[in-house]
């Protein structure tokens, strides 16, 4: 077992134990009588009664997507120990108890599937997930199947949306989520790539996969709206080796500039072998990878100046709703108590706790998915993620975060530090370093 | 020049898979045996890799030297204790026995590692290269990779063929009860073709972890390459190893210049056309 759940067993008291097992034996008697009945689960309300509120959570917490989930056990210990949640929610005039169910999805959207099961079956009343289609979407489909009101981030929107064969103009019920699109990966490398002094040819490196069709099929026609055009690489399949042929294409083609999308296993080797063929563009701005410090380290000085996008830091002059304390104050604690470098993740995930917090007080019954369901999908607040309002999505159910444009540069504290090299987007967030070509 | 590049690459990957497939064709060559924990224990070698490199703070050339005698030591106690009683067995419980031990490796290691990818630090090897023409270069590490596979497969070739130790085993692998009669001590000599088997399955899972990344699942998807490059090259032969692999190589890498898609389907294409064109490989050798 993972040692966040091991870390969860450390926090159950005798007291909540008992309890835990009273509701358990509740639900098992209950749920054996539907059966029996063969009536199966009804939608729409918990099987859950008590004055408890459970909350589930889903992360990669290992497998290839784990960087993604480095900094959850400091952020749920942190969202544990803050007073909102130890002492409980209040809603409709009542005091419920709270209760964190932490899975791990092991990178692998199967198993994904599996644990949001668990929790379903267990009788949660709101389930949080993050990082990666890979969990963000089996999770949700789930919960939107069984009518259970779920909140996923750290996805593209149009990943979450399409990919679960939303169709324009419809809605999910019970599922909603925060962070940006491809609109924003757009809005937020474009005016990067303005600052170069380039031919405005764009190497796309996007995979045979679900990120990499997003991209394939929508960042072309959004960058030509700024003047740019694009050099597709080929859908090649996650886990290639050997990248010569299409280093061999955008060299040949003279791109100036690089997007992508991969797996980060295959960024490493990928700009391993442009470093070694000597393809060099002006400026890299990559997605998915190098998003954590992480990722950055087995690059080393391959990874000086490459750019990617930035949701969070601590930069951001944003303050949790639940605890008060800023962005810099979240980030400073996970470095002194894990001893790593701060990662985006960490706002992320406060926030989903935060937007737990708010949904769930909002109700008059939290045990009403329905209701939470509907306010999830109507909320507005500004927590340690900045302004987020489900009413101004692009579809019903997405709230969007403006990123800024960051690079990796050597750092004073740690070996490489992200800075913040262009707020286009989000002009809350103040330079704190220079847009430096990559290879100049 | 493109075209030309794309061979240049695909013989240095070939070498890759050469140095991966040789250790599957001495086994299979000497004792019959396929190994199908063979890539599992080429990622246990990157792991332990791994751990030399940062707990000592060698580089990854001076890791080679500590993970390969140890995993000569490892593969003659494989053999020893758990190959050797399948074999005396049948033919089939070896192959059941090895694919035992490849599901209980990569769940070991699942256990003690967990699934995060790693990648082995290869400092100023990783991006160097040759630059030979603006369209042509040659990486310091795949170049260094291509020619540990050569000399692997030449000096064990010529340990085979002239060392005393070496006709020993040709003499087992011919005709294993006559050169018990003669005084061989067989097992013996099955555990030291094991032990070198090993030593160069670490070579090549360092090689591949420098070359790209590893977790603990990685093997079985490689395994497929050494067994092509086994069979394209020719079962029992060496050298056939070394061309299989290079032919694998430059039919991925020339296949990925037609469409990024394309590489690995292209690999897989040859192997069958082989198979089906001559089916005892290109460079069909006696057994070793």
């Amino acid at each position: 077992m993972s040692g966040i759940e091991g870390r969860l067993s450390h926090y159950v008291t005798r007291r909540t134990l008992l309890k835990t097992m009273g509701a358990g034996a509740l639900a098992l008697s209950t749920s054996g009588l539907a059966e029996a009945c063969g009536l199966g689960s009804v939608k729409g309300t918990s099987t859950n009664n008590t004055k408890k509120i459970v909350i589930g959570y889903v992360s990669p917490q290992t497998g290839e997507a784990a960087g993604f989930a480095a900094g959850d056990n400091y952020v749920i210990d942190g969202i544990r120990a803050a007073s909102a949640y130890r002492n409980g929610f209040k809603a409709g005039g009542k005091g419920y108890d709270v209760q964190i169910v932490v899975k791990d999805s092991q990178s692998n959207p199967n198993r994904a599937s599996q644990v949001a099961q668990e929790l379903v079956n267990s009788g949660v009343d709101l389930v949080l997930c993050a990082s990666t289609p890979e969990v963000t979407n089996p999770v949700a489909d789930f919960c939107e199947a069984n009518g259970v009101p779920c909140v996923a981030t750290i996805v593209p929107w149009e990943a979450w949306y399409f990919g679960r064969g939303a169709k324009p103009g419809s809605a999910f019920n019970y599922t909603t989520m925060f962070f940006f699109g491809l609109a924003e990966f757009a809005g937020c490398f474009v005016p990067m790539w303005d600052r170069m002094n380039t031919n405005k040819l764009v190497a796309e490196m996007y995979p045979n996969d679900a990120d990499g069709g997003a991209f394939r099929a929508n960042f072309p026609g959004l960058i030509s709206k700024a003047g740019y055009r694009s050099l597709d690489g080929g859908a090649y399949a996650d886990g290639t080796s050997d990248y010569s042929g299409m280093i061999s294409k955008f060299k040949d083609g003279g791109a100036e500039l690089f997007s992508n999308v991969p797996l980060p296993p295959d960024f490493n080797t990928f700009w391993k072998q442009a470093a070694v063929a000597g393809w060099k563009p002006k400026l890299a701005t990559v997605a998915k990878v190098l998003l954590f410090p992480a990722d950055v380290t087995s690059l080393d000085t391959l990874v000086n100046n490459i750019a990617t996008d930035c949701w969070w830091s601590p930069y951001h002059p944003y303050k949790s709703s639940l605890t008060g304390q800023s962005a810099k104050d979240l980030a400073d604690g996970f470095e002194k108590k894990s001893g790593q470098q701060w990662l985006q993740s960490l706002g992320s995930i406060h926030s989903l706790f935060e937007i737990a917090h708010a949904a769930l007080t909002a109700v008059s019954d939290p045990h009403d998915r329905k209701a939470v369901a509907v306010q999830l999908k109507s909320l507005k607040y500004t927590g340690i993620s900045g302004p987020l309002d489900w009413t101004a999505g692009p579809v019903p159910g997405v709230a969007i975060q403006q990123p800024v444009g960051v690079q990796w540069k050597k750092g004073s504290k740690w070996p490489w530090s992200m800075y913040v090299v262009d707020n286009s987007l989000n002009k809350d967030v103040p330079l704190n370093g220079t847009l430096t070509p990559t290879n100049g | 020049m493109a075209w030309l590049n794309a061979v240049v690459q695909g013989i240095l990957l070939g070498g890759l898979y050469a140095l991966f497939a040789c250790g599957l064709s001495l086994l299979f060559g000497v004792m019959r045996v396929v190994n199908l924990a063979h890539g599992d224990f080429a990622v246990l070698a990157a792991y332990l890799g791994l751990a030399v490199i940062t707990g000592l703070h060698v580089p990854l050339l001076w890791s080679t030297l500590a993970v390969a005698p140890l995993f000569a030591v490892v593969g003659y106690l494989v053999q020893r204790l758990i190959i050797q009683r399948s074999l005396e067995v049948s033919p089939l419980t070896t192959l059941l026995v090895t694919f035992g031990l490849s599901v209980v490796l990569q769940n070991a290691m699942l256990e003690g590692f967990s699934a995060n990818s790693h990648s082995l630090p290869s400092g100023w090897l990783a991006a160097g290269s040759f630059r030979l023409t603006p369209q042509l270069s040659i990486g310091h590490f795949s170049l260094i990779v291509f020619a540990a596979a050569v000399v692997v497969i030449v000096s064990l070739q010529l340990f085979l063929s002239r060392a005393r130790l070496g006709r020993q085993i040709r003499a087992t692998a011919d005709d294993a009860e006559a050169a018990s009669i003669a005084g061989t001590d067989v097992r013996h000599v099955f555990g030291i073709a094991a032990a070198i088997a090993f030593a160069t399955v670490a070579l090549a899972g360092l090689a591949f972890g420098g070359y790209s990344s590893f977790d603990p699942g990685a093997g079985t998807q490689r395994l497929i390459f050494a067994f092509e490059a086994v069979v394209i090259g020719g079962v029992g032969s060496l050298w056939g190893t070394l061309l299989g692999g290079v032919v694998l190589g430059v039919s991925q890498a020339l296949g990925a210049q037609v469409d990024s898609g394309f590489g690995v389907l292209a690999g897989h294409l040859v192997f069958l056309a082989v198979l089906a064109i001559r089916p005892r490989g290109l460079l069909p050798g006696r057994v070793t």
